[in-house]
């Protein structure tokens, strides 16, 4: 007998009432001070947060009713379709990098092969570095004053456009560290698909004559699909509600070109007091989120069904 | 026959070398694109203030110093009590997870129960809000109640931050125990807590090293809330700390360099103790994020 049959069991019920409540209570119980946590400090604030997108507010109180207003005011003035551009853009940068990177990392490192050990943790060094300390030396780096990178890729020929000054260097500098942090996650997460890859199976294919390309394209990679998949979704995710990286390196500068919109989010709520309108962009950021991730599991679930 | 024999180990064995020579270079430039950002500020941070603002710039330092450290770390009270601060937060934050989401966890991979698959999918639900999505209204709330600005409503939200994914990973490693275990124990007279405590908990330890790297990495390593719910330095943590001196006009590279260094050391230092635990907790926290 399992103890989930203990607890359904009605003969327990017949014989011992009382008894029969407490075994009905306890994985409840056992839930609880848990749930009561998360329900307090994360159901509670995404509901009002979806409430305060609808009111002006005043003073850190609800304020008057405005309806989509700060909806309106959020993606349509200060830029704010450019924020959604330049989060697009900003994502689509960090996966174009970190994907691709990662992969192919974490085949490169799928054979022995001497200092291995050490060459995957220094490739894991950018995983353990927060965001905002990443961007710190990312911008320094880059620093159009001191920094190393503009000195060396001067000297070998390349110019190194401004960081702080130049749109489009500065939305690639954001990027690549974006990317920078993200790509230890995917190599990761590959690595350890790679490593339940049946040798036996890539052994009876060479044998069979597959080249290596035919046993990567046709034994390898449908293996490693579906954590690949996942790695792509939790990095994109992570780009997109990135804030650190952006406000550190070009503070969404110059002139808006790469102010993202949870970085929107961040400074209409604590440098412009709108939290009205701040509240409607983290709704939107909560939406796309969902959205997302929903359409994400439908995918995974019909590869799994076919 | 005997022209293709010759041909092919050959032509076989220059591929083969080419393909190593190229995962040579590849892994090179790859680890040069991960560890030089961090090599430099090291070295920044080794230097002297007037070698700091120096261009063009020198790679290694002409006078190794600490001075920087001494100045912004070491003899910089301010610094130390962010990191302690940090490290408080960390500590109670991951006592409190622990203990609910190891109860909670057993609950819901040991029992179905009514609202069972609702309660789950509320609670694994909120993994995907991001914190930039609740930052607005947990700020109004706090100070409503009267806990911004204090190290609790941090180890209160990054608890409640946390303890979804720490029940998620806790599950797994509970449902990977077998059962008839907790049975003999209750055979023998076990309440059912008490099979929890005396069998079960004991079993969990990989799983609950597990979470308690994933609480320290992802608290260490946070700023949004860390910066959005505190403003006065007594209850400031490193992130923000650091943050902080960057805002500053005229920014010492040397000074900060130090401090974004020593904020990394200990994560580092974690890492290289329990690299299987670090690397199984941040996978499951990656989610998260």
């Amino acid at each position: 007998m399992t103890l989930i049959d203990l607890h359904d069991g009605d003969e327990l019920m017949m014989v011992d009432r009382p008894r029969r409540r407490r075994i009905a209570a306890f994985p409840y119980l056992m839930l609880a001070p848990a749930f009561l946590l998360i329900a307090g400090v994360s159901f509670l604030p995404i509901g009002y947060a979806i409430v305060q997108s609808f009111f002006r507010s005043s003073n850190l109180n609800l304020g008057r009713l405005v309806g989509w207003q700060n909806y309106g005011d959020f993606f349509l003035t200060r830029n704010g379709l450019g924020a959604v551009a330049n989060s697009l853009i900003f994502v689509a940068g960090t996966l174009a990098i970190a994907v691709p990177l990662g992969f192919a990392l974490a085949l490169a490192l799928n054979r022995p092969m001497p200092l291995r050990g050490l060459i995957r943790t220094l490739l894991i060094l950018p995983w353990l570095v927060s965001n905002l300390v990443g961007a710190l030396l990312w911008g320094w780096l880059g620093n159009p004053q001191y920094g190393l990178a503009p000195y060396v890729l001067e000297k070998i020929g390349v110019g190194f456009p401004n960081i702080i000054t130049d749109p489009g260097a500065a939305m690639a500098s954001v990027v690549v560290a974006s990317a920078w942090a993200a790509t230890p996650l995917v190599m990761v997460f590959v690595l350890a698909a790679l490593q339940t890859v049946p040798i036996d199976l890539i052994e009876a294919a060479r044998i069979d004559g597959a080249s290596p390309w035919q046993r990567f394209w046709s034994i390898t990679l449908p293996l490693v699909r579906n954590t690949t998949m996942v790695a792509l979704v939790l990095t994109s995710l992570h780009a997109f509600k990135s804030v650190e990286i952006v406000l550190v390196m070009t503070g969404g500068g110059p002139n808006g070109a790469t102010e993202t919109m949870a970085l929107k989010v961040f400074k209409e709520a604590f440098t412009l007091l709108r939290l009205g309108v701040g509240s409607a962009g983290a709704v939107a950021i909560f939406l796309i989120n969902v959205m997302f991730t929903m359409a994400f599991v439908r995918v995974l679930r019909t590869e799994h069904g076919a | 026959m005997t022209t293709i024999k010759n041909q092919r180990p050959l032509a076989r064995r220059l591929r083969a070398t080419l393909g190593k020579v190229g995962r040579i270079l590849f892994l090179a430039s790859a680890v040069l694109f991960a560890v030089v950002p961090i090599l430099w500020a090291v070295l920044t941070s080794l230097k002297s203030p007037p070698e700091v603002a120096l261009y063009p710039p020198t790679f290694l330092p002409r006078d190794w110093t600490l001075e920087n450290y001494r100045g912004a770390v070491f003899y910089n009270d301010t610094f130390l009590h962010y990191l302690f601060n940090t490290a408080v937060i960390v500590v109670v934050t991951a006592l409190i997870c622990l203990v609910l989401s190891a109860h909670a966890a057993y609950s819901v991979a040991r029992y179905r129960f009514r609202f069972s698959g609702g309660i789950m999918f509320a609670m694994f639900s909120t993994i995907m809000i991001p914190g930039v999505a609740i930052v607005i209204p947990l700020y109004m709330l706090s100070v409503k109640v009267g806990l911004y600005d204090t190290v609790l409503v941090l180890i209160l939200v990054y608890g409640a931050w946390l303890t979804p994914t720490l029940v998620w990973l806790l599950r797994g490693f509970v449902i990977g125990i077998p059962i008839e275990l907790e049975e003999a124990a209750r055979i023998d007279g076990c309440s059912r807590l008490g099979a929890f405590y005396r069998v079960t908990l004991p079993l969990l330890r990989a799983g609950l090293l597990a979470g308690a790297v994933l609480i320290f990495a992802n608290i260490w390593n946070e700023f949004l809330l860390g910066y959005s719910l505190v403003q006065s330095e007594t209850a400031r943590v490193v992130q923000v700390g650091i943050y902080a001196n960057l805002t500053e006009v005229g920014v010492q590279w040397g000074r900060l360099t130090a401090c974004a260094v020593t904020a990394m050391v200990p994560v580092l230092i974690v890492y290289a103790l329990l690299q299987r635990a670090f690397v199984q907790g941040l996978s499951a926290g990656a989610v998260k994020g």
